[in-house]
């Protein structure tokens, strides 16, 4: 119940998520990360400040990479969404996720999945980056844990080993 | 026999998967049936008395679940050292942020709206924001003069050497208050139930702290009382002591619906309510001889600790026995002291008053050498302590650590004296400044002198059916590695594959006490405490004669299995014993402070750019002894992630106050460092082996906060010989000491400013 | 996240017609929102005044470019991502291009568009000064039609503009009249990325006879709205550039303009630091213009080239494919000093791998064949250099070729020094020096070493 005038209706909004069409109850202004938690259940992305400058909170739409808690559920109807949870398949770790658990990539893990999506978005448009490119891509993504050096040193090693999706 | 060795390997760390795949799961992805969401009412003001708190009649109250101190069953305080900080104000507040009452509903997005509806009016008392403020006693907001502790350390006899020094060299340095940022916001989620009592899962270190505060304030028993660590996003102190308010909270809600609640701050709240870094002040008067030894030392090191005492009294001891850092000083005189202010308390962050301290002295050792005509590396050399001698508390260098060669290593990696060279070339003419500056000093692990006896850790290690084992610890993992360290200790020290061996969830139902995951201590003395349970465990099976002395971790497990269809589960604990070589007097703050220290040499070189005045760090030599490298990523990456946030301390991370309240409590307005921020950082491990310690382990957690701020700031002042005495050091702050310099022609004095 | 979405109401056309009438029918009433990043940071700090809004995010009509031989037109709706990858406004309008590459981190680049960053006015936004210099006009539509409005004019004071309630920006046009000016642009943040400009500066600017032909300044940062250097400018035109005439434009741009102390920065910060980026650019548009210096054709056509052949042109100086991409990536770059620079750049941010396949065309020191996937060019330019060691003595020779053995045991790679201008027996120390670094330093040596060598042989290559 709300204290403002009418209750507005929730709109249904259908997407794809992880190769799965779904339709979601959801108002048109909520943001997509919140549908993803609270709706999906799908918990592995996550909100580490709520305006779009620590990355956390990064999804693919449609093959591009954004922040969820700067998306308004409405914008991503229709589109296709990827999240922390589509990239293992089968119960087999993507070589970017491995390549983290080598090299020391996830220390606390908060940072880790915004961090794994926008790495495969940055080796899905340049599968052998260089060190300057690896900082750029994953320049929106803050990590408190690590110092970004066995972060970069991961992705590194996953171009090495041949990661593009 | 295994193969090779564990410990030393770098093994997968145990809960990664979870971490990469997104499964891990954090306190906001646990929902309960019925759970409620919970919000503080906040203090607007620094200090006064309430007047009258007014609900706004446009929201429906009838919805609400509120708390207020009359709530509280117990003692309306969060228990720590002294109990003076109040869980909820009651009838008067002394600091912004300060909670005032708790409000749940259903509804998660109800609350900021209704958390505005309430509005409070108070009588404003004046208040004070810094320490000169605090100092002058204009106003008394805590005790009878602001004072929350002190300290007095006293080693010879200082005042004969003020007579007889060639030199005396004095300055003023300061540092700034500094935000943890874990990127996992605070949150808890509590549940209350008549019967089993208090539960509560959170994002948190210390599990038994929140026990020790929610038993108080419900006037609860120990076993009715259930704490529960989740996975957790960051902690680096600022969620030592800080979890057992918000625990303190949710419980309470939850306890007046009768339903769970969860309760998650979000980032602005974050910033602006809970605990940073301790704002320091600190004065050094050195007398030297002429050829560039340290005679005596009065150092005067203060810590603004905001409203309430919290741990303010543990931050100051550690800061002021690391206010002499790795030099030998003939006598010495600190004075030290916390002292209170009206901005919300300020806590644990990894280093505790050592950065504060180190940055002061490694500035001024520094300046000693300009003075006197020494080099920077010179004028270390001559003082670097030598095994035999004696810190400022007396404590003797016993073990074989030879800090000049440890320098040498470092300067040589660096390429320090090329460089040196090359920029005292190439600076008269270019736009760019270019300086190298390094950083000698000491982190010792485990709490100090007495406190690991006063702790009394207890480790479990429990033999399972299945024949594997699992440590039973209330020791956390927030990225730091102690699920996997412990596990490589646990299975190295039983001839077990990695694989063998689990960690419970730190769950104070499932898990003794083995003591507060801070003071790098996790490695050293809890994992020498699986050491001794890991050997007790083999004497059970020895004993009953089902393991020979040599076996396979088939053997062992096939053993363990067995004894445990005999007997049932049994488990092997092991206490914590102070080594009878680490002895302390608590009155004098005399004698061995700390089991062990890790030691380390910092060489930064830095650029400044006069057009923009920006500085970067564009190479940064990190060399460190550290006793044994258990687990080389992990180390490695503990080092990186430290310096990172120490660079962070020193030229980026400014806390803008306005009346005791934080501004720029944004991620957008708080700066961090980025990828595209920080260049190499190369690090590089000695090993000479701890008696104290798991496998000749030292702590190394916190050791690299230490080094990096005054290694740059040396460097900065190498590239444009303009001193700078406090940080952060922002470009601003260069441009205003360039200006002025130019204008007066002298040095800039030591900048000031509400901290 | 303090905003209930309950509240709200947004709505999505999914036409430019629809979405325009909807405005006609409510002026005022519906507040559009593009990508949202700025929208819904409002939001979720429970600051967004609006209650209804309609989204034009990724509407065909907004977000498209149209390139005719005049002008370019870049629809509103373009993403940051969107310029970052049109091949118009990269070779022709660079500033707007170094601006998009400069705002946010990618995810914010692939949601904020150009025209979100015009509506949402603020002086610190990092296209807006770009805009101003390129003198660019805005076609504002309606449902009654369309205008076309000189930039310069559209914003009227802080965050106050020229748009009409029921107005969307549909494009914004850029005459392609840019290239013989050298631009410049720089961004003055806090951190490298992800940052708010304390102070950004774009220019073009125009030599003839000596003279400042023409100059265009534009600041952001430095007063409620993104500003225009007028005075400045007209200071400088006509002038001989010295630094007399440097000194006292940095005194009429202090003058010019009026920046504020707040959370990010102080007023004299911004003052300065602005004066001292249009120093710095009259320093780079003197440094182009030095009598008798003549433009670099070599430079001229490698900046013209397709990016694959560029490329491979410029690989021969270094042998580390990512250091040719690195450059490449970096045009068009306009004289040697820049060109340098940038080599030194891109190759000290290069991964270990890519040292390593440098330092790997080169042949082993002292002898004549270089490796076989040398290319021609490089194997002529390791001849040079390595003159002076192939006409050593034969005792020299024999020690070098033993040392250089030694080396390769040690480490696993050729030794690599610069050794234009010294002799054999010099080589030969050095080499024996750096035997005994430890791994991580050696490293570093050799790549120092090869940061020259490939300046020596940009250096050739400028006069090939």
């Amino acid at each position: 119940m709300t204290q403002s005038s009418l209750p507005r209706p929730k709109s249904e909004i259908s997407l794809t998520v992880n190769g799965k069409p779904e339709t979601v109850h959801a108002y048109p202004m909520e943001r997509l990360l919140d549908v993803l938690r609270n709706e999906l259940g799908l918990t592995g992305t996550k909100e580490g400040c709520g305006e779009g400058e620590c990355g956390s909170c990064s999804v693919l739409i449609d093959d591009t990479l954004v922040n969820s808690c700067l998306v308004p559920v409405l914008q991503a109807s229709g589109t296709c969404i990827v999240t922390i949870e589509g990239l293992a398949s089968d119960g087999n770790l993507q070589s970017l996720q491995q390549a983290f658990l080598d090299c020391g990539g996830a220390q606390c893990g908060i940072c880790t999945p915004g961090m794994i999506l926008a790495a495969h978005h940055l080796l899905i448009k340049s599968p052998q980056p260089s060190l300057e490119e690896i900082r750029e891509g994953l320049s929106g993504n803050l990590c408190r844990c690590t110092g970004y050096a066995q972060i970069i040193e991961a992705v590194a090693e996953a171009a090495r080993r041949g990661a593009a999706a | 026999m295994k193969n090779h060795p564990i410990v030393g390997a770098s093994v997968p760390r145990m809960e990664g998967r979870g971490k990469v795949t997104g499964q891990a799961c954090y306190v906001d992805d646990m929902t309960l049936p019925g759970m409620l969401f919970g919000a503080t009412v906040r203090s607007g003001i620094p200090r006064g008395k309430i007047k009258r708190i007014n609900f706004d009649p446009g929201i429906n109250w009838n919805e609400f679940v509120i708390v207020t101190c009359r709530d509280i069953p117990g003692a309306n305080c969060i228990a720590l050292i002294e109990d003076d900080q109040p869980c909820l104000a009651d009838g008067s507040v002394n600091h912004p942020e300060e909670p005032i009452l708790l409000l749940a509903h259903p509804d998660r997005h109800l609350l900021p709206k209704a958390v505005e509806a309430v509005s409070i009016e108070y009588v404003p008392l004046p208040a004070v924001f810094n320490i000169e403020e605090s100092e002058s006693l204009s106003q008394i907001i805590w005790g009878a003069d602001n004072l929350f502790k002190s300290y007095l350390i006293e080693k010879g006899d200082v005042d004969i050497a003020w007579r007889t020094a060639d030199h005396i060299v004095e300055a003023e340095y300061s540092t700034g208050a500094q935000e943890q940022l874990y990127i996992e916001n605070n949150g808890m989620i509590a549940v209350f139930d008549s019967q089993q009592g208090l539960t509560v899962w959170g994002s948190l270190q210390c599990p038994y702290y929140v026990h020790k505060a929610l038993m108080k304030l419900f006037a609860l028993p120990a076993d009715r009382v259930r704490v529960v660590q989740m996975e957790t996003g960051g902690a680096f102190g600022g969620k030592e002591e800080y979890p057992s308010m918000i625990a303190a909270h949710a419980a309470l809600l939850a306890k007046k619906s009768g339903k769970p609640v969860k309760i998650i701050y979000d980032r602005m709240e974050d910033m602006a309510a809970t605990t940073k870094r301790h704002p320091s002040r600190t004065r050094i008067r050195a007398a030297v001889s002429k050829d560039g030894k340290l005679i005596a030392g009065e150092i005067d090191f203060t810590l603004d600790g905001g409203a309430y005492k919290t741990l303010s009294p543990v931050v100051l001891s550690r800061g002021a026995i690391h206010a002499g850092g790795a030099y030998f000083w003939p006598s010495a005189r600190i004075r030290a002291r916390a002292i209170a202010t009206n901005a919300p308390p300020h806590g644990a962050f990894r280093g505790f008053g050592a950065p504060q301290s180190l940055f002061a002295l490694e500035r001024h050792m520094d300046r000693i050498a300009q003075v006197v005509g020494l080099s920077p590396v010179e004028i270390r050399r001559r003082n670097l302590l030598r095994p035999g001698q004696t810190t400022i508390t007396g404590q003797i260098i016993r073990e074989q650590i030879d800090l000049p060669k440890l320098l040498d290593r470092a300067l040589n990696l660096s390429s320090y004296h090329a460089k040196k060279e090359t920029f005292a070339k190439t600076n008269p003419s270019g736009c760019i400044k270019k300086g190298i500056g390094i950083a000698a000093f000491l982190h010792g692990a485990g709490f100090t002198g007495a406190g690991e006896t006063y702790l009394g850790s207890v480790v479990g290690l429990e033999a399972c059916a299945d024949g594997r084992v699992r440590i039973l610890v209330s020791s956390t993992e927030f990225g730091q590695g102690t699920n996997t360290v412990l596990c490589q200790i646990a299975a190295e020290a039983l001839g077990l594959r990695y694989e063998d061996v689990s960690i419970a969830r730190p769950d104070t139902r499932q898990v003794p006490n083995s003591g507060p995951t801070v003071a790098s201590r996790t490695v050293m003395v809890v994992g020498k405490l699986v050491q001794s349970a890991a050997a007790g465990i083999k004497k059970t099976l020895e004993a009953s004669a089902m393991l020979g002395e040599s076996y396979s971790p088939e053997e062992f497990r096939a053993a363990c299995s067995a004894y445990v269809a005999q007997h049932g589960q049994f488990r092997s604990f092991a206490h914590y014993q102070q080594p009878d070589d680490v002895v302390w007097d608590e009155e004098k703050y005399r004698g061995s402070a700390y089991a062990a220290f890790a030691w380390a040499v910092y060489v930064a070189e830095v650029s400044v750019d006069l057009t923009t005045y920006s500085i970067t760090v564009d190479d940064f030599v990190a060399f460190q002894e550290v006793g044994k490298v258990l687990h080389p990523v992990l180390a490695a990456g503990q080092i990186i992630g430290g310096i990172a946030q120490a660079i962070g301390f020193a030229l980026y991370e400014k806390v803008v106050w306005n009346q005791g309240r934080m501004q720029n409590g944004q991620m957008t307005n708080y700066i961090m460092p980025t990828s595209a921020d920080l260049s190499a950082i190369r690090v590089y491990f000695e090993e000479l082996g701890n008696v104290h310690g798991a496998y000749g382990a030292k702590g190394i957690g916190e050791l690299p906060m230490d080094g990096p701020a005054p290694a740059i700031v040396n460097a900065i002042e190498d590239a444009l010989r303009v001193p700078f005495n406090s940080i952060p050091l922002l470009p601003e702050d260069i441009f205003a000491a360039l200006a002025a310099s130019a204008r007066t022609d002298e040095a800039f004095p030591a900048a000031r400013g509400e901290r | 996240m303090r905003s209930h979405p309950v509240d709200y109401e947004l709505v999505a056309h999914g036409t430019l017609p629809a979405v325009l009438s909807l405005l006609a029918r409510e002026p005022g009433a519906w507040l559009p929102i593009a990508g949202g990043t700025d929208v819904m940071v409002q939001f979720a700090a429970g600051k967004l005044p609006a209650r209804k809004l309609v989204s034009i995010w990724n509407l065909p009509e907004l977000r498209r470019f149209d390139v005719t031989p005049d002008e370019i037109q870049i629809g509103a709706g373009c993403t940051y991502t969107d310029l970052r990858q049109n091949e118009c406004v990269f070779r022709e309008f660079p500033l707007l291009s170094r601006a998009a590459r400069w705002t946010g981190g990618i995810a914010n680049q692939n949601r904020g568009t150009i025209g979100g960053n015009i509506v949402n006015a603020s002086p610190a936004a990092d296209s807006l000064p770009a805009l101003l210099v390129y003198e660019a006009d805005l076609l504002l539509i309606s449902s009654h039609g369309e205008r076309r409005l000189p930039y310069a004019n559209f914003h009227l004071d802080y965050r106050r503009t020229q748009l009409a309630p029921d107005e969307l920006i549909r494009a914004v046009c850029l005459k392609r009249h840019f290239s013989t000016y050298l631009p410049y642009a720089r961004k003055v943040g806090a951190r490298n990325a992800q940052a708010i400009a304390k102070v950004c500066l774009a220019a073009l600017g125009r030599f003839s006879a000596g003279r400042v032909e023409d100059v265009r300044l534009a600041l952001g940062s430095v007063a409620p709205v993104p500003l225009r250097l007028l005075e400045t400018e007209r200071f400088l035109k006509g002038k001989q550039i010295d630094p007399h005439c440097i000194h006292a434009a940095k005194l009429i741009v202090a003058a010019e303009i009026r920046p504020i102390s707040d959370i990010r920065s102080t007023a004299q910060y911004r003052t300065a630091v602005a004066a001292n980026l249009v120093a710095e650019f009259l320093g780079q548009l003197r440094a182009l213009s030095a009598p008798g210096e003549k433009k670099n054709i070599r430079l001229e056509k490698w900046n013209a080239e397709r990016a694959e052949d560029a490329a491979q042109s410029i690989l021969p100086c270094c042998g580390s494919k990512a250091w040719a991409r690195g450059m490449t990536a970096r045009r068009p770059i306009l004289d040697e000093a820049s060109l340098l620079a940038a080599s030194d750049d891109v190759w000290n941010a290069l991964s270990e791998s890519d040292w390593l396949e440098a330092f790997r065309s080169h042949p082993r020191i002292g002898e004549s064949h270089p490796p076989a996937h040398a290319s021609t060019q490089s194997a002529a330019w390791s001849g040079e250099e390595q003159g002076k060691a192939a006409l050593a003595e034969e005792a020299v020779r024999l020690a070098l070729a033993e040392a250089n053995r030694a080396y390769e045991r040690r480490f696993h790679r050729t030794f690599i020094v610069c050794a234009s201008g010294i002799s054999a027996s010099e080589i030969l120390a050095i080499l024996l020096r750096r035997l005994q670094n430890e791994d991580s330093t050696e490293l570093r040596e050799a790549a120092g070493q090869q940061r020259k060598i490939a300046q020596i042989r940009l250096k050739k290559w400028l006069s090939s």
